[in-house]
């Protein structure tokens, strides 16, 4: 049976192959769109375990440094580090020179971050020295940097001008994608500012997911009845707070990914139905031949899912290659991805829809073929 | 003496066209013996194929009752009929109908492969099948790559290969050559002289007709003693 479905599928190659590759195209636009919608977000880099805590009416608004010791006394709460963006300019804004740029603080960063691995030398260096700076392996290589160079980082939010020296180059081997950063110490900042004790963000690393709502409610509770009433949430809600920012691009992304999809499914729908249509006497023969409405059924259902299957396949093989190819295209026009991960949900997704599609495309053209009489199917001379 | 096999009654079949309610078949009774070789002839539009249709349970009739070995087919749902055409009916088309995208040994083999036989066992009995119709050393071959009276030898071996209580034959000569019309003709006497299988032919052909052992003439839906005068 599957040597006919087969046999079938490849008998008119130019029109399986075109209609592969235009459902392949799609789905890979369609992932390309949710990859960079993702990446946006930074959710996917996102702890379950690590909470936010922010300024409670905007982001441009920074906290209290005095916040840290008294969040630090909030139960289940193993580490507390900051965050704050320092944008700046390195050298000029073309697009490999825009990286993001964090203070922090080099003595409990990797308490809260334990993912991102360096050399206990490395982070010796960084601590011992105010001026120091660490990167992303992958931000190192694409700057030609090398340990013990110097570079310059203009102020614009902040009145510094930074000299920063590379003592450490971390990795981030479960999202490489987080390896195009650089965090210098933020106490560099403060001194040249001469002390105002204010901190961007509060990353707080729980003992486990289970105390996040619990956490959530205290953070927000202990700074009440202060000036700078925070907004505390999980590190997730935080990056998705982003996209929500970006509400109508999202939508966008969506729509077109949407429109994308809809053209090929009915693309795809007349494919099969003429598929099936010529071979109206042949399903007519089999049916005389004893095979049953499911079987005949089955045999266009089959045949239409290796056409989306096929599409999905050839679609998931080049998402890396146009991914890469579109991020350095993006990058080029000065719209630079730090995130896009291809993950194992972008893979089924791909294959998920292509298999939706083969099979939806097949069903009109299926119900179409068992419906029939045979005996017009039969009159029907090709 | 031979038993009855094929039990007609009263059967009629009337066709929906637009408007127009065209009868096809108007009353046919008849009765067909195990072993006989029966030609249906008459003028086109007399109604033959549509009686071959329903003795083949791929179209139902209007009214009238019609039993093969015993089994009334009015009895049998569309899924029931399905299994019964596979168990007892052997079709062969005019235009043979073979699947192109298939060999001639896949063709003969796809009827087999509804059923629980091996792999080996399906083998065994296509190459059977194949080697009657003579066509052994085309097994690996496309339809294309067959004549047109190759091509309606696999038809019946694909029409056999499964043992039916039946064999039907639509016009089987109708797109031959007189030479490949007359091998054909001869496989069919064979298969009911030498196999004993009960076969049905429609046919225009006087040729044909004289190869059976009993003529039947239809004419404007109804059976006649005499050929219809043309």
């Amino acid at each position: 049976m599957f040597k006919l479905i087969w046999r079938n599928l490849m008998r008119n190659k130019r029109r399986t192959t075109l209609t592969v590759l235009s459902i392949g195209i799609a789905l890979v636009l369609l992932s390309f769109l949710q990859l960079v919608l993702a990446a946006m977000s930074g959710a996917e880099s996102a702890a379950a375990n690590r909470l936010v805590v922010r300024n409670a009416i905007s982001l441009t608004f920074n906290l209290p440094a005095a916040y840290e010791q008294r969040l630090q006394t909030l139960e289940h709460v193993r580490g507390i580090t900051s965050l704050n963006w320092f944008q700046g300019r390195y050298i000029d804004n073309r697009p490999e020179n825009m990286f993001p740029r964090f203070g922090t603080n080099p003595d409990t960063l990797f308490t809260v971050f334990p993912e991102m691995l360096i050399s206990p030398e490395q982070v010796q260096a960084w601590r011992s020295e105010r001026t120091a700076f660490i990167a992303g392996r992958t931000l190192v290589e694409e700057q030609g940097w090398e340990l013990g160079d110097v570079i310059t980082v203009q102020g614009d939010i902040y009145p510094v001008d930074l000299e920063l020296t590379l003592r450490g180059i971390y990795t981030r081997p479960d999202d490489p994608a987080q390896e195009r950063m650089l965090y210098f110490d933020w106490q560099y900042v403060e001194e040249a500012l001469d002390n105002p004790g204010s901190i961007g963000m509060y990353y707080l690393l729980l003992d486990s997911p289970d105390y996040m709502n619990e956490t959530i409610t205290q953070a927000e509770a202990m700074f009440e009845n202060s000036p700078d009433q925070v907004r505390a949430e999980t590190e997730e809600a935080f990056y998705l707070s982003f996209l929500e920012m970006l509400g109508n691009v999202q939508f966008l992304f969506n729509a077109i990914g949407l429109a994308v999809i809809a053209s090929i499914f009915f693309i795809t729908v007349n494919t099969m139905a003429m598929a099936s249509r010529e071979r109206t006497t042949e399903v007519a023969v089999l049916r005389t031949l004893g095979f049953s409405k499911p079987k005949v059924l089955g045999i266009v259902l089959f045949e239409s899912l290796g056409v989306g299957l096929l599409g999905a396949v050839f679609g998931a093989a080049i998402i890396p290659i146009v991914t890469s190819t579109l991020t350095s295209f993006l990058a080029s026009q000065g719209i630079v991805f730090t995130a896009l991960r291809i993950t194992a949900q972008t893979l089924s997704l791909v294959l998920g829809i292509g298999i939706l599609l083969g099979l939806a495309a097949g069903l009109v053209p299926a119900l179409q073929a068992v419906n029939m009489k045979i005996v017009d199917g039969l009159r029907r001379v090709a | 003496m031979a038993e009855e096999l094929v039990r007609v009654t009263d059967v009629k079949k009337n066709y929906r066209r637009d408007d127009f309610d065209i009868k096809v078949l108007a009353g046919v009774t008849l009765v067909i013996d195990e072993g006989e070789f029966v030609a249906l002839m008459g003028p086109s539009g007399s109604g033959k194929s549509t009686l071959l249709n329903l003795l083949a349970g791929i179209d139902r009739p209007t009214a009238g009752r019609i039993e093969v070995a015993g089994q009334e087919l009015g009895a049998l749902s569309d899924s029931q009929l399905a299994r019964w055409r596979h168990r007892s009916i052997g079709f062969i088309f005019q235009f043979y109908h073979l699947i192109p995208v298939l060999t001639a040994f896949e063709n003969v083999e796809l009827p087999l492969t509804l059923t629980k036989l091996s792999r080996a066992e399906r083998r065994r009995k296509a190459e059977v099948a194949l080697q009657v119709v003579g066509l052994e050393d085309r097994m690996d071959h496309y339809p294309r790559q067959l004549s047109g009276g190759q091509e309606q030898r696999v038809a019946i071996a694909r029409a056999v290969v499964t043992d039916p209580t039946l064999v039907l034959a639509d016009e089987p000569t109708g797109d031959l050559d007189a030479d490949s019309a007359n091998e054909i003709l001869d496989l069919l006497s064979q298969l009911n002289e030498e196999f004993s299988k009960t076969i049905i032919m429609v046919t225009h052909d006087p040729r044909a007709a004289v190869r059976a052992s009993r003529e039947l003439h239809l004419d404007k839906g109804q059976l006649t003693a005499e050929p219809a005068a043309v």
